[in-house]
């Protein structure tokens, strides 16, 4: 085990030592990061016009409707919004947690009669998390309605008080104010947001973290499978074997040494993004590793397999990026993977960066840690057919 | 002294290729045996079977009594192999290299740090251990080559043609340092295709070619060979093969080739084939420039026995 551990180090020390590698493993991610997450940061928050919204109304009276007509004829907010009134709460509640919905304004049942009888009325806004800055323009656009709702209750009782100041009748009050006896509230209408149940939707530059991640993470492989054609033109393996070494200490070394570069670059790639862009990487800190050094060892059965498939470093440096950048524009690095044709499903089925990427996205979006067993399952089972295969067909001299 | 290293019929085929030929030899605890030859010779091929790199086809051997079939961790434990590239590490320092190497061979704490210090002293690059070995020239990096071979201390010390292009400096400080080993009581198979080498060096000498081995023994035994012969070495620009045939031809003259800058004639009457070689060379167009007449050395040893130069 000692000797294992002792190879594994000197090819980590090797790999750290190489600018090259440097670059590429951690300079080129994190500058796509950068530079995909800036360029394309609004297009997945869509805040620009025809924001979908509802108003639900649930009121038994008439006032809800009115309130509700109110809002929806204004035309300023007829250019912004594609505003819809509704009866269903539910409804408009699932689709707010699905993203279908930016935000709604919800009246409750009994809001007219909250209204004639002068007591306070909370509005509810639902949001979607996802989509905070048009959520918040709803949510505006309701408190600016409540507070001309709650100033039309401020002249009602106002009026009537000067009314019955100067003895008219109450019954002819009442014809004038609605026939209510009670203080001012200047707050008679409030909005309260409410954040819905929902997942959380990723911004763009934490999309290209994850993807850029789970991409150049296989990177590492290449650099691995380096070391291993390196060793074998400089005649350093061969000096190796006719040391008290076994072939299996060898291999073993070299495999452990690919995965603690690659566990180390995603390490780096997952707090660098956190400090270096704010990237939230979800709630399941310890199950995004996980993931991570799973993808890792998918990386270290690559590197296996190029080594044994690639005679020379040039060869390797030909092989090992067009599998990688295919694994990873299937599998959703640059694009969404639910953009892919179907025809594609069988080569996600197979990419590392697939079943990583997917994983890191739904952490993000707050799903349970749970969810990501089957993927790491797979990411292990695909790091062990490749390493299989790698050293079945590495050649030693 | 028994004997350290016994080789048994060893041979090698690759496909049709038949590198090693049934080669057998033994080499006695303490001793320097050179294996000459030129290139392709199968001295390397040799070499990685004993050392366990590669499996044998035909045959076996062992090193302090533990067969290279059989037992080839123990083999290994008792071996150091000096590469003939230089199999090092060149992003790590002369230090780290060595240390590595070290570890393979089972070194570990102060045993492995003495040994390291050791064996910078031994390469005469103490003061330069902390840096990387691609800056170093290419005798530094023979040097730390060798020296991460020994540090372990082996019982047999297989070298590969060591000093492949090096300087002579450098060529004499690796040469001295083989010799300092043996006095050390470690026992040397040492490979090469440079005479004076072996010459130096060893005890005793097979000399290969083909795969086989076509002559062994002490330096006398082997001189002996073409025993009351002269060599004849004339500097001679361009030897035309025509011109080659016709020295072959001529009375009195055993062996002929090219060799390094000109001609290396073996001849038992150097007395009265002298004038007629440069007479028949000059009339030739062969410029003659030199012309030297020595006792028998392993290269025309060789020649005797090929009918060629060692370093064709």
């Amino acid at each position: 085990m000692a000797k294992l551990l002792h190879i594994a180090a000197k090819d980590f020390k090797i790999v750290a030592r190489d600018k090259a590698a440097f670059l590429i493993l951690l300079g080129m991610p994190l500058a796509l990061i950068f530079i995909l997450g800036s360029a394309l940061g609004g297009v997945g928050e869509s805040e620009s016009v025809d924001i979908a919204v509802a108003i639900v109304d649930v009121d038994e009276g008439s006032s809800g409707a009115d309130f509700a007509e109110r809002i929806t004829e204004v035309e300023d907010l007829q250019a912004l919004f594609n505003m819809e009134v509704r009866s269903d709460a539910e409804a408009v509640r699932a689709e707010v947690e699905r993203g279908d919905l930016t935000a709604a304004l919800v009246l409750p049942s009994d809001f007219s009669e909250r209204l004639d009888a002068g007591e306070p009325v909370t509005l509810e806004v639902l949001q979607d998390p996802g989509s905070e800055i048009a959520a918040g323009i709803w949510s505006g656009v309701a408190r600016a309605a409540a507070a001309n709702l709650s100033a039309g209750q401020v002249i009602r009782v106002t009026v009537a008080d000067a009314l019955a100041g100067a003895g008219v009748p109450a019954g002819a009050q009442d014809e004038q104010t609605g026939g209510h006896d009670h203080e001012i509230e200047l707050d008679a209408v409030v909005v309260e947001e409410a954040e819905v149940d929902t997942d959380t939707r990723v911004g763009m530059i934490d999309f290209y973290a994850a993807g850029q991640t789970a991409m150049f993470l296989l990177f590492g492989s290449m650099f691995g499978a380096f070391t291993f054609v390196k060793e074998r033109r400089e005649q350093t393996l061969a000096r190796a074997l006719t040391t008290p070494t076994s072939k299996f200490q060898i291999v073993g070394g070299k495999s452990l040494g690919i995965l603690g570069v690659a566990a180390g670059q995603f390490l780096v790639l997952y707090i660098g993004t956190m400090l270096i862009f704010r990237v939230d990487w979800g709630n399941a800190p310890a199950a995004t590793v996980v993931v991570g050094i799973a993808e890792a060892w998918a990386a270290t059965g690559l590197g296996m397999a190029l080594a044994a498939l690639g005679k020379t470093e040039r060869s390797i440096g030909g092989i090992g990026p067009a599998v990688i950048m295919l694994f990873g524009a299937v599998g959703g690095s640059m694009i969404p993977a639910e953009f892919m044709p179907a025809w594609m499903a069988p080569i996600q089925s197979v990419s590392p960066s697939y079943w990583a990427l997917e994983s890191f996205l739904g952490l993000m979006r707050g799903e349970a840690a749970s969810t990501v067993i089957g993927p790491v399952a797979i990411l292990l089972g695909i790091g062990a057919a490749l390493y299989a295969f790698g050293v079945w067909r590495l050649r030693y001299e | 002294m028994g004997d350290i290293v016994t080789v048994d019929g060893l041979a090698k085929r690759f496909g049709d290729l038949v590198a090693v030929d049934h080669v057998s030899f033994s080499i006695a605890e303490g001793e320097i045996f050179g294996l000459l030859g030129p290139n392709g010779a199968g001295k390397t091929t040799t070499i990685s079977m004993i050392s366990c790199l590669i499996d044998p086809t035909e045959g076996d051997a062992s090193v302090a009594g533990s067969s290279i079939r059989s037992e080839p961790l123990a083999v290994k434990r008792a071996l150091g192999v000096v590469p003939q590239e230089i199999a090092l590490y060149p992003t790590l320092s002369a230090a780290e290299n060595l240390a590595f190497w070290g570890r393979m061979y089972g070194l570990s704490g102060a045993e492995l740090k003495h040994a390291v210090d050791d064996a910078l002293e031994l390469a005469g690059l103490a003061d330069r251990a902390k840096e990387r070995v691609e800056e170093y020239s290419g005798g530094m990096k023979r040097r730390i080559n060798i020296a991460a071979g020994v540090l372990h201390k082996p019982q047999v010390l297989l070298m590969d043609e060591p000093t492949v292009g090096i300087d002579p400096q450098s060529r004499n400080h690796i040469l001295e340092t083989v010799k300092e080993l043996n006095e050390a009581g470690v026992t040397v198979l040492y490979t090469s295709h440079y005479m004076e080498e072996v010459e130096f060096l060893c005890d005793r000498i097979a000399i290969m070619d083909h795969g086989r081995i076509i002559a062994m023994g002490t330096l006398n035994e082997l001189r002996d060979v073409v025993g009351g012969m002269d060599v004849i070495t004339v500097s001679v620009e361009n030897v035309s093969d025509d011109v080659l045939e016709q020295v072959r031809a001529s009375e009195g003259i055993t062996k002929a080739d090219r060799s390094d800058g000109g001609l290396t004639v073996l001849t038992a009457s150097s007395g009265s084939v002298l004038g007629k070689l440069v007479a028949t060379l000059e009339s030739e167009g062969a410029h003659v420039t030199s012309v030297t007449v020595a006792e028998p050395d392993l290269e025309s040893v060789f020649l005797h026995l090929t009918g060629k130069s060692l370093r064709d």
